[in-house]
């Protein structure tokens, strides 16, 4: 059981590492676009149609993705202060609470946006010309992406494994 | 019983440590079921939420700050802070105010600002004598002076929740004196102690040396004129001058410093997805949140409810900074100003305090809550650098927060310290 889900751990290792490569692989591209827009504006004095919806659908992308890798590394900003009052053998199972809302909600975002992009097939984003779908398929890509990777910690947790350790790393965080 | 439902479900939820985001998320949801509207609004704003043009500054601003501090320009900026004033008693603390200043003048991040500049500066001031608890102070506190000075992600933030109407070009100018008023009272706090604990000076490296810092940091520093001119004359948007900063540092840090590599180029692009995925969910989550307490009449009726209390503007902005000061020590910024703009802000308008006013109160407010536990990001990561406990810290940050407090003061009651540039500006 507990081989098993170490094997799964990894997949969804790769998976996550994919999903942070993509979301980081659309900030550069956002950053090209928009400097692109810059450029044609002032120097060219035209500066194209599709750059600014182009843009905006890429950071919806990269946002969803990135708060998706958020769940496994477990960088989501908290509250923590029940968890420093209460005695330390609760700390597991308030984690598993959040877990559990995090996967209702994650579950939220997968079946609505996939009503959403199902009903959206039809029309079309103007000027991009693709269909409205693509503006929430990140969502559901995310919702997917955020279900599995809080059930692993839920089931990592209840095998026994430490998965509440806070992670440190270097990366500097936002204010 | 929608309003039990809306913030119950929200405090429960953020009392059992879930992150911020999914508590806005299925508290909102929870009071769309109740109230009988479709579920799939939630989603539906999840999304639109964060479909904004102006929202795309903060990752470039974010995206910028990272590779200026990985790419070197910080570092060069603070040498450069260094031979001007490292000669005045307590000379590094000095130090650490000025280039907290300019570089905060680039850079809007309170948390990378800390990083750069601590990581430079704490480690000299503890091999020169320097007790590790001042040089964390000195450095968590300064840090705040890059949330008030241009461009400071946090006031798009407020912008956006505010309904996007308050003018990003105004709330950057407004922030510029009270962040140098900050580094004035920082500055004089850290002369203080530096010589009732006897610190020493540095020698003055001469003209000539200083000259060529300065002329070495010049690329960087020019980042000031570009972002704050392009924005203020109203050449660039906000955005579009973000995105210019990641351009130009990018290139600094590539051909001209030379000090970019591949490895360094990944870290800063992953680092910047993961903290502005974590701001601008929030954001998300927070539209159907902020839609919910609009159609419930959320702030109105607060607002009514505090005019029973008193009538005064000065006592209303007491209560608030009062709020906002116990709030910031649990919360993080970014989520508080999108859960309390569209609440406190109509409230004070009300009253009749300028919607831009505010907003450097609000950030400065919130600024100062970043350096207390049990959530002080700031702290953490300035303790950490200076590897000290953050109780230790604490035990002699007493004199920075008053100068904190005391710039807060001001900045509330003297509206003209946040007011009058602008106005000068719009001529």
């Amino acid at each position: 059981m507990k081989s098993t889900l170490l094997r799964a751990s990894r997949v969804l290792n790769a998976l996550s590492t994919a999903a942070l490569w993509i979301a980081g692989i659309g900030l550069v591209t956002m950053t090209l676009i928009v400097a692109y827009q810059v450029f044609t504006r002032y120097v060219l004095n035209a500066s194209p149609p599709w750059t600014e919806a182009a843009s905006i659908m890429i950071m919806s992308w990269f946002i969803f993705l990135g708060a998706a890798v958020g769940v496994r590394e477990n960088f989501h900003m908290g509250f923590d202060v029940l968890i420093y009052v209460l005695p330390p053998g609760a700390k597991p199972w308030l984690r598993a609470v959040t877990d559990l809302a995090i996967f209702a909600f994650a579950f939220g975002m997968a079946y609505y946006g996939g009503e959403l992009a199902l009903r959206y097939w039809t029309t079309r984003i103007p000027v991009l010309g693709i269909p409205t779908t693509f503006t929430y398929l990140p969502i559901v890509l995310a919702g997917v992406l955020m279900c599995l990777f809080s059930l692993e910690r839920l089931l990592l947790r209840m095998a026994g494994e430490n998965v509440d350790e806070p992670a440190t790393d270097d990366v500097v965080t936002a204010d | 019983m929608e309003y039990w439902i809306l913030f119950g479900v929200f405090t429960a939820l953020m009392l059992v440590g879930t992150p911020i985001a999914f508590c806005l998320g299925i508290a909102s949801f929870a009071t769309i079921v109740y109230i009988g509207r479709p579920a799939i609004v939630v989603f539906q704003q999840l999304n639109s939420g964060v479909s904004v043009f102006t929202l795309m500054a903060v990752p470039f601003f974010i995206f910028a700050g990272d590779l200026m501090v990985r790419g070197g320009i910080a570092a060069r900026i603070i040498q450069f802070a260094g031979s001007l004033i490292g000669h005045v008693r307590g000379g590094l603390g000095q130090v650490n105010v000025a280039a907290s200043t300019l570089f905060g003048g680039i850079s809007g991040s309170a948390v990378a600002e800390a990083a750069a500049v601590g990581g430079i500066m704490i480690p000299q001031m503890k091999a020169r004598g320097y007790g590790a608890d001042y040089a964390v102070n000195v450095t968590s506190m300064a840090a705040l002076i890059a949330l008030l000075l241009p461009p400071s992600h946090n006031m798009i933030i407020y912008s956006l929740s505010g309904g996007g109407r308050i003018s990003i070009a105004d709330l950057f100018t407004a922030g510029i004196i009270p962040g140098l008023l900050l580094a004035l009272a920082l500055s004089v706090t850290a002369y203080v102690v530096a010589v009732k604990r006897g610190y020493p000076t540095e020698p003055f490296p001469g003209f000539g040396k200083a000259l060529q810092y300065f002329l070495i940091s010049i690329p960087g520093l020019l980042l000031i004129g570009i972002i704050f001119g392009g924005v203020r004359s109203g050449i660039f948007t906000a955005t579009e001058s973000s995105c210019i900063a990641v351009i130009y540092a990018f290139l600094v840090t590539l051909l001209i410093y030379r000090s970019m590599s591949w490895r360094a180029f990944v870290h800063c692009v992953t680092g910047a997805v993961r903290t502005t995925a974590m701001v601008l969910f929030i954001i998300g989550a927070a539209a159907s949140f902020g839609w919910l307490m609009a159609y419930l009449r959320v702030a109105p009726l607060l607002t009514e409810a505090i005019g029973q209390l008193t009538q005064d503007p000065l006592m209303v902005l007491l209560l608030i900074n009062v709020l906002l000061l116990v709030l910031g020590t649990f919360m993080d910024m970014g989520p508080l100003i999108v859960i309390t703009t569209p609440i406190f802000l109509p409230m004070v308008q009300s009253f009749g305090v300028d919607p831009v006013h505010f907003g450097v109160i609000m950030i400065l407010n919130l600024g100062i809550g970043l350096n207390t536990p049990p959530l002080g990001p700031v702290q953490f990561v300035a303790a950490a650098v200076g590897k000290i406990s953050v109780m230790e810290a604490m035990r002699s940050v007493w004199p920075f927060y008053f100068a904190g407090l005391a710039v807060l003061g001001l900045v509330t009651y003297i509206p003209a310290l946040s007011l009058w540039l602008p106005a000068l500006f719009r001529g």
